[in-house]
């Protein structure tokens, strides 16, 4: 059976910057985006052809949902549609990396692959959800800075106090600001852990079944492929319409105050 | 018992827990959606999203107690 490891392998080093086998695949994986964009724009027209009505469909639909969400500003969702499609084009792609003819067949010197798909790699999902929270308070953050940070640290439900019996309702929404502080970092575990733990699982799960017996290496994974290719579509799927509910939530929150 | 079968029978009763409190949730949702359908179909599009995104974020759960139990087996 082959070895399963948590931690992405190691590859090679530049210097003392170590190179893991998910960065060489996510750097394949961003220049294989790269080049069907550039394929995609240069036979665009006003005669659409296929993949340009596929890729105009899922655009329309992540634009329809970030303007409902965000209430209706359309130029507002606009400026935050190209970074949700980049998380979405990505993560999409870096699920059905295992469909890529020979990537499995690269194997380095110490027998590690080459090649690993990159959201079976924890610092890769905990990156994009880092990426996404930290992308939302700033941008809440520019938009109302007073309002956005009276969101945790309540002080204004102290000024609020006009008799003796206010006092502790006070101290409770303070409280229950900070708590919701607590709550932006369980957020970001969420994220990562549930993209993660879907793709890693599907990839277990084909190894553990090829590597029953002999005969179970051939046909018998073949409907966990199909599971794995469903679970990455859902999951990439997920996590873009997650990051959009999180942004446009923390934005309007942030507009209306507490 | 020695720990290696305590860390077998640790990570396979985790699964099995978290499993199947998922398993229960996403049937309730599925009901519900399905109800909501079968009433109005117009909106069956609306509610299909929302429902694969309940689902996702109903089965996290399971999710964690997944990658907790493939920690206790794989990482030494």
């Amino acid at each position: 059976m082959e070895a399963i490891s948590l931690p992405a392998e190691e590859v090679m080093h530049i210097g003392s910057v170590v190179i893991t086998n998910s960065f060489t695949a996510t750097v394949l994986s961003s220049l294989i985006i790269i080049f069907v964009a550039f394929l995609i724009r240069w036979k665009a027209g006003v005669i659409p052809t296929r993949m340009q009505v596929a890729f105009e469909m899922v655009l329309e639909f992540f634009l329809l949902q970030l303007t409902t969400s965000l209430g209706g500003n359309e130029k507002r969702a606009r400026k935050i549609l190209p970074f949700i499609l980049t998380i979405f084009l990505i993560i999409a792609l870096s699920n059905q990396f295992f469909l890529l003819p020979l990537v499995g067949a690269f194997v380095t010197d110490h027998g590690h692959h080459l090649f690993r798909v990159p959201t079976s790699d924890y610092s890769f999902t905990i990156a994009f959800a880092v990426l996404v929270i930290v992308l939302s308070h700033v941008l809440a953050f520019c938009i109302s800075p007073i309002n956005h940070i009276n969101n945790f640290f309540r002080f204004r439900s102290f000024l609020k106090i006009r008799k003796f019996s206010d006092i502790p309702n006070a101290f409770i929404d303070f409280f229950l600001g900070l708590l919701e502080g607590i709550g932006e970092f369980a957020k970001i575990i969420s994220l990562a852990t549930r993209l993660f733990g879907n793709i890693f699982s599907g990839e277990v799960i084909i190894i553990i079944v090829s590597g029953l017996m002999f005969y179970t290496q051939f046909l018998v994974p073949i409907p966990f492929y199909l599971l794995g290719m469903l679970a990455g579509l859902v999951q990439a799927f997920v996590f873009s319409i997650l990051s959009l509910l999180f942004i446009s939530a923390t934005i309007r929150n942030a507009e209306h105050g507490h | 018992m020695d720990a290696e079968s305590v860390k077998v029978m640790a990570a396979a009763l985790c699964m099995a827990f978290g499993a199947a409190a998922a398993a229960i949730g996403e049937s309730w949702i599925a009901t519900k959606a399905m109800d909501g359908m079968a009433r109005n179909p117009e909106v069956s599009d609306k509610l299909f999203t929302n429902m694969i995104v309940a689902m996702a974020i109903t089965e996290s759960n399971s999710i964690y107690a997944l990658v907790i139990s493939l920690i206790i087996l794989f990482v030494s």
